[in-house]
């Protein structure tokens, strides 16, 4: 607890130093945020809906800071992944093939690490990254925007089917259809770039390197528990660098103070190649 | 509500659901944990960017007396801004005590965890790039 301790409290005086708002956003708190008796937002709540009954996902959710040991997922409920290592539940660790602890070898300190380089990051460390990111639920597609890296997924939501492995061409993001059993959004995602490409930055699930590959397909389940959680169980099913699919969960909170996503140009000042001694 | 009130709350609101300020890179392959530093110094710049702020000081070696350039690495601008950072925070001139995490590649360079203004005394938590789990 040393830490949020530490950071509340220097928080406080960054705070009380501060002198003028005009440098800070203006706060807008948003509409059909419930509220509790005491008149703060009650997280609670049961989550909002949109005109067709389905549960409304739109808004703007930051990761929770929950960590489970390894091995401790309560019976039922898939081990919750961390942004640096999504296989961090997993007393047995990940199933892979060679290619995948070849990979992560390879990959060990992170150079490449494609969210050190300002590239997209995959699939999970878009989930898991501290930043926030912003679910937009449309009526025949649902966008979220990706506050780090300024990643950007459209999924489909007119009922189009998941196009054939390797037919159109591979996104970093992957190709995204989705549809409703019952409260749950079932997204499946395939037509990833992955770590075949020779890029060492592609196929990265963690800033631990856990690769995937371009035969990877992506199934998230995304449940909004109430108004202030989200809950996302993502099965990992790549026949090239795991043994069997896997399936881990990630855990999303909902920011409802009136704060809004801010500008990140990953560019803007990237040090990391020069700090790395890959550019003078 | 005052100005100040307002940061304030801003500030706490943040810090009591528990969001860090991030660590965007690589710490381990930036930065040799091994290593911290504290320095002190007049700030030369002041770079409020992302993926992350930098934070450039003149510092003296205690031992040679000889001043040096320093750089230190912050969090992102935009995480640091949701703990109540802004681009008007430091500004060249001011005297700032620095702790934080020497550079691998033995540059005078470094990650910063706190920031101590000398005109106050007050500490700043610099959401310095550390590993996460």
């Amino acid at each position: 607890m040393k830490r949020p301790f530490t950071v509340l409290v220097s928080a406080v005086i960054v705070a009380a130093l501060s002198s003028s708002l005009s440098a800070q956003w203006p706060l807008y708190s948003k509409p059909g945020v419930p509220k509790g008796a005491d008149g703060k937002p009650n997280l609670k709540a049961p989550a909002p809906r949109t005109p067709d009954g389905k549960p409304d996902l739109s808004g703007i959710w930051m990761r929770t800071n929950r960590t489970e040991a390894p091995g401790t997922a309560p019976a039922g409920q898939p081990p919750l992944a961390t942004f640096g290592d999504i296989g961090y539940g997993f007393k047995e660790g990940l199933p892979y093939r060679p290619l995948a602890s070849d990979l992560v070898k390879k990959r060990a300190g992170a150079l490449d690490n494609p969210d050190a380089l300002c590239l997209p990051q995959g699939p999970l460390e878009y989930h898991l990254d501290p930043q926030p990111r912003e679910i937009i639920q449309l009526p025949r597609k649902i966008v979220i925007v990706y506050e780090s890296n300024y990643g950007l997924r459209t999924i489909y939501m007119d009922g189009r089917p998941l196009p054939k492995q390797g037919e159109p061409q591979p996104y970093w993001h992957g190709y995204s259809v989705g549809h409703w059993e019952g409260d749950t959004l079932v997204v499946q995602s395939n037509n990833f770039r992955g770590a075949l490409t020779g890029l060492p930055g592609d196929g990265w699930l963690d800033g631990k390197g856990d690769p995937f590959t371009d035969a990877l397909t992506l199934t998230e389940r995304f449940h909004r528990v109430n108004f202030g959680n989200l809950q996302i169980d993502v099965t990992i099913d790549d026949p090239k660098a795991y043994t069997r699919p896997f399936t881990v969960r990630v855990e999303q909170e909902i920011v409802a103070d009136g704060s809004e996503m801010i500008e990140f140009i990953c560019h803007e000042n990237q040090k990391f190649l020069k700090l790395t001694g890959r550019e003078p | 509500m005052t100005n100040r009130a307002a940061v304030l709350l801003v500030a706490v609101g943040f810090l009591l659901s528990a969001r860090s300020v991030v660590a965007h890179h690589s710490f381990a392959a930036e930065f040799d944990a091994s290593k911290p530093i504290k320095l002190t110094g007049a700030v030369t710049k002041y770079e409020w960017t992302n993926p992350h702020a930098w934070i450039y000081i003149d510092a003296k070696d205690e031992k040679t007396g000889e001043v040096a350039n320093w750089g230190f690495e912050l969090a992102a601008a935009s995480g640091l801004m949701r703990q109540g950072w802004t681009r008007l925070t430091l500004k060249a001139g001011d005297v700032v005590t620095i702790e934080g995490t020497r550079a691998k590649n033995g540059t005078n360079n470094a990650n910063a965890q706190t920031v101590i203004l000398a005109s106050t005394g007050k500490k700043l938590f610099a959401g310095a790039n550390t590993p996460t789990p």
